[in-house]
């Protein structure tokens, strides 16, 4: 790209800008992570660290990752294995430093160009030498540093989201894995319990006690059930593969063991407290939508100053989107003040940042929300799962010693006892289903606590909703 | 202008009022209760005309007052708790305590004035099963009287004419207050006492409950499937034996307030029916029997020498009424071998145990089973376990039992060698005679048979 030479005298100012300013331009020394880890540890109890595969601080973490997985996981040491080893946080991460590198790069001139050209023809030869400055990179440094920093600044936030929602959903899917592992080995139970009703079918069968018609409704049992287990062994399989996914195993890692059971319910429910304000301190998503807003202020202000740079065109309008990287940028308009004097462009500026005021707010109110609904599921989840400890399953042990009394007294068949059996395995099933449940809605409210949950979704979502 | 009809029936609004308020206190007779299920032995009629006393079997007899020369008597209709034997008890609906209600016992010819109050929570009447009476005495509610509500009393009063057996239940919402036990026994006396006078006079009502087990109360809408089939509200070993002296003379009257049949059977001893509904058989028209069938709301009377010593096994012979509650859907497993399989249900259900492969015995397995529920077999005898329930009792016939003594005697004592024993010597060789007569009695060939089945084809049938 040409740009246009320049008077000699501006060359000169211009070059000593650029040895002032060169000097203000610099990588800094954690290239961000540290604030990142700063804000992951406040709300997930764990740091985060970038290394890469081979330097000492990629074996170290391989080490840790390695020991963390030779025992039977808790959920924190799979969240910790999912913050050392997940492959998209880690990219996550490293965006930061393409940041940075945005950042330094705005607080640097365009390094100066030297032209020559030699035209000749009809006999003369036109030589020309110029040296080129970038003035309006020159003109809109500032501006730009500005925002590569607010740009910065949202890409720790970004990080740090990241990190917190990578942490619920490893914990998530440790409770899921968790409980369809033991889901499935009470699907084997039932099995067993099928069978050996349809083994005795055969038998007395055999020895002419039973109608083809009765034995074959024992086998369809017994058939049936094998189908369940078959159902309930793939669950566990898959809800493992996303325990996997998330702590980013494979290879010798997928070897991780998992506890028996799910963690006992706490002794009691957590008070109700100032969830919704605290979310408000919290929330990373929060933060950012304030962050974007203050950057469109700040624009707006520069729109308004001068009205022929237009800083709003790109840029913060752009907001991230759900499983895809954030990509945003932004462009700096610098207009030559002839036909319009800029009274159209402020009015759009305002426009566009009321557009973004209106979409903070709508962010908080519905972030407020989704901690009250967190908060009910959380409860909800926690009185049904100690419902199902305290009542439902007694209740069935209950039913089925009072079953066994009646085989006992000869008043019920053995049949009964074993159909009794599938169906106390049944509702000890749904108690671990419902404590599974209580776990899961546990993450997600302190999800929405601090933001680690689903996203807020943007105004125009909220409305088509 | 009052009519007839109006007339009666404030007569009858008036009797009942002036008995529960202003005067009842004075005019009612005492009702007794009764709180033992125990059988009560049989006092001496203390006023009246003489009679010879039954023996109510786990019951007893009402005491009656004598005013005027009527004999007044007052039942109360209520709620009771009935022992059906020990470890078992149930709400019932009875009288005067108990399940069945008392029994009444008069004199051919005598007036007869029974008080009924009640004590129940819905309406009820008594009906004199078999009894010649006046029509508005019927105690039919609707059709000759109104319904005794709860609190109010009613008389009935009649001359009790021909002499038998009898019943008393409701014909008030009969199907729920039956189903709950309301039932008595009823005799009339000849008024001859020597007329078929006997030694010993055992009165007792056929029954049946459905009682879910584990639970208390019988369950009123049952019709075919019920679980506890009693005398007297009372399933074996709860029954009472009834105690002879040898040589008695011994007469079993039984009415039927069940929903079905009952054979009923003795041992040892050949009986002759000598009473039914409509009164005394003629002699010429009996026949010996060892059974005699029960019909629905029939009443029999039986009667024989108690001539053989020992204790006599007395029950319904329809096997599924000497048991108590049983699941009548249980499957067959006699021959089933549960070995693998067993240990399989073990894991599942770890008091589980095998049973029925080799039968219904349970050859003294002493295992838990639901609260408030009989063993579906009990009883302990000298040789073990009596393997019975329901409708079973024993006629216990003694040399010693005294006239008059009702108490049980205990086991019978056999005389040496006339009870069954076990052969132990060596099986008999099978030696074939080649005496004269083999060739009469040729070597058995063994015969092959052969099992054909024909199968139905397409073709058949159009030949
Ligand atoms: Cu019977």
């Amino acid at each position: 790209m040409r740009t246009q030479p320049f008077p000699i005298r501006l060359r000169v100012a211009a070059g000593a800008c650029l040895l002032v300013l060169g000097g203000c331009a610099s990588f800094s020394k954690d290239g961000g992570l540290d604030a990142v880890s700063t804000m992951t540890s406040e709300r997930i109890g764990q740091d985060v660290r970038l290394h890469e595969t081979g330097d000492a601080a990629g074996d170290d973490a391989h080490a840790e990752a390695a020991r963390l997985l030779a025992q039977p996981l808790t959920p924190d040491a799979a969240v910790r294995v999912a913050l050392l080893n997940n492959r998209a946080l880690r990219a996550s991460l490293a965006r930061l430093g393409v940041a940075e590198a945005d950042l330094v790069q705005a607080g640097r001139m365009r390094n100066p160009g030297i032209g020559f050209s030699r035209m000749s023809g009809g006999g003369e030869t036109d030589i020309e030498r110029s040296v080129m400055v970038d003035l309006v990179g020159l003109l809109t440094m500032p501006m730009r540093r500005d925002i590569e920093a607010r740009r910065f600044e949202g890409a720790k936030l970004a990080a740090a989201l990241d990190a917190v929602r990578l942490a619920a959903d490893t914990r998530k899917a440790w409770f899921n894995a968790v409980a369809a592992a033991q889901s499935a080995r009470y699907a084997g139970q039932v099995r067993e319990a099928a069978q050996a009703g349809a083994e005795l079918a055969a038998r007395m069968a055999q020895v002419g006690n039973l109608s083809a018609l009765d034995q074959a409704r024992e086998q369809a049992f017994s058939a049936e059930a094998t189908a369940q287990l078959a159902r309930a062994r793939h669950n566990a399989v898959a809800a493992r593969e996303h325990l996997a996914r998330m702590m980013g195993a494979w290879g010798e890692q997928t070897a991780f063991g998992l506890p028996e059971r799910l963690p006992d319910l706490p002794a009691s429910p957590k008070a109700a407290g100032a969830f919704e304000a605290e979310a408000m301190q919290q929330r990373l998503d929060l933060r950012l939508a304030r962050l974007e807003l203050e950057a469109t202020a700040r624009a707006l202000g520069l729109t308004k100053a001068t009205g022929f740079i237009n800083v709003l065109d790109a840029g913060y309008l752009n907001s991230s989107k759900t499983g895809s990287a954030r990509e945003d940028g932004y462009a700096i308009e610098l207009s030559l003040p002839l036909f319009d004097w800029g009274g159209a462009r402020v009015a759009k500026a305002e426009a566009v940042y009321m557009a973004s005021v209106h979409r903070a707010a709508s962010a908080a109110v519905l972030a407020r929300s989704q901690v009250r609904e967190a908060w009910s599921a959380y409860r909800t989840g926690y009185d049904l799962a100690r419902h199902y400890r305290d009542e439902i399953v007694p209740l069935q042990k209950k039913i089925s010693d009072e079953t066994l009394l009646r085989y006992n007294g000869m008043l019920v068949s053995v049949f009964e006892l074993l159909a009794d059996a599938r169906s106390q395995i049944g509702g000890v099933n749904a108690a671990i289903l419902a404590q599974r449940d209580f776990w899961i809605a546990e993450t997600e409210l302190q999800a929405a606590i601090h933001g680690g949950g689903a996203a807020v979704p943007n105004t125009e979502q909220g409305l088509s909703q | 202008m009052s009519s007839r009809r109006d007339f009666f029936s404030g007569a009858a609004a008036l009797v009942g009022a002036g008995l529960v308020s202003r005067a009842g206190a004075a005019t009612l007779p005492e009702a007794p209760i009764m709180g033992s299920a125990a059988t009560q032995p049989p006092p001496a009629p203390p006023n009246g005309r003489p009679y010879n006393p039954v023996v109510t079997l786990n019951g007893w007899s009402l005491p009656w007052r004598m005013k005027d020369g009527v004999k007044e008597f007052h039942l109360i209709a209520e709620p009771v708790v009935r022992e059906i034997a020990p470890g078992m008890k149930a709400n019932l609906w009875g009288y005067n305590g108990q399940s069945p209600g008392p029994t009444i016992e008069v004199v051919e010819g005598d007036r007869v004035r029974i008080f009924v109050t009640n004590r129940l929570p819905e309406h009820t009447s008594i009906h004199w099963h078999g009894q010649r009476l006046p029509n508005g005495m019927d105690g039919i509610t609707g059709l000759t009287q109104p319904g005794i509500q709860p609190g109010k009393t009613f008389v009935y009063e009649f001359v009790a004419r021909r002499p038998g057996t009898f019943m008393y239940h409701p014909h008030a919402d009969e199907m729920v207050q039956m189903a709950m036990g309301m039932m008595g026994f009823w005799v009339t006396h000849p008024k001859n006492p020597a007329l078929h006078a006997v030694d010993r006079d055992f009165v007792f009502l056929l029954n049946a409950y459905d009682i879910e087990p584990g639970s208390y109360t019988p369950k009123v809408n049952e019709m075919t499937d019920f679980n506890l089939w009693t005398f007297n509200s009372r399933a074996f070993p709860g029954i009472d034996t009834m105690n002879v002296r040898q040589g008695d003379r011994v007469r079993i009257r039984a009415g039927n307030l069940t929903m079905t049949n009952h054979p009923i059977h003795l041992h040892g001893h050949e009986f002759e029916v000598t009473g039914t509904d409509g009164g005394w058989t003629r002699p010429e028209s009996r026949w010996p029997e060892v059974t005699t069938d029960i019909a629905v709301g029939q009443m029999r009377a039986i009667e024989f020498i108690a001539d053989a010593p020992g204790d006599w096994p007395f029950h319904c012979h329809k096997s599924h009424h000497t048991m108590n509650a049983m699941g009548h859907k249980v499957p067959t497993l006699i021959g089933v071998d549960q070995r693998g399989v067993a240990e399989k249900i073990a894991k599942l259900v770890p008091d589980y145990m095998v049973m029925g492969d080799k039968g219904g015995s349970m050859g003294g397995m002493d295992m838990p089973i639901p609260e408030n529920t009989l063993p579906m077999m009990g009883g302990q005898g000298p040789f073990g376990d009596i393997e019975m329930g329901g409708m079973f009792t024993l006629l216990k016939v003694r040399k010693d039992q005294k006239p008059g003594d009702y108490r049980d005697p205990g086991w019978y004592r056999h005389p040496p060698g006339t009870v069954a024993w076990e052969w132990t010597g060596e099986p008999p060789a099978a030696v074939r005679s080649n005496g004269p007569g083999a060739a009469a009695t040729p070597d058995r060939k063994p015969v092959e048979v052969e099992v054909t089945v024909r199968k139905p084809t397409g073709h058949q049938g159009h030949h």
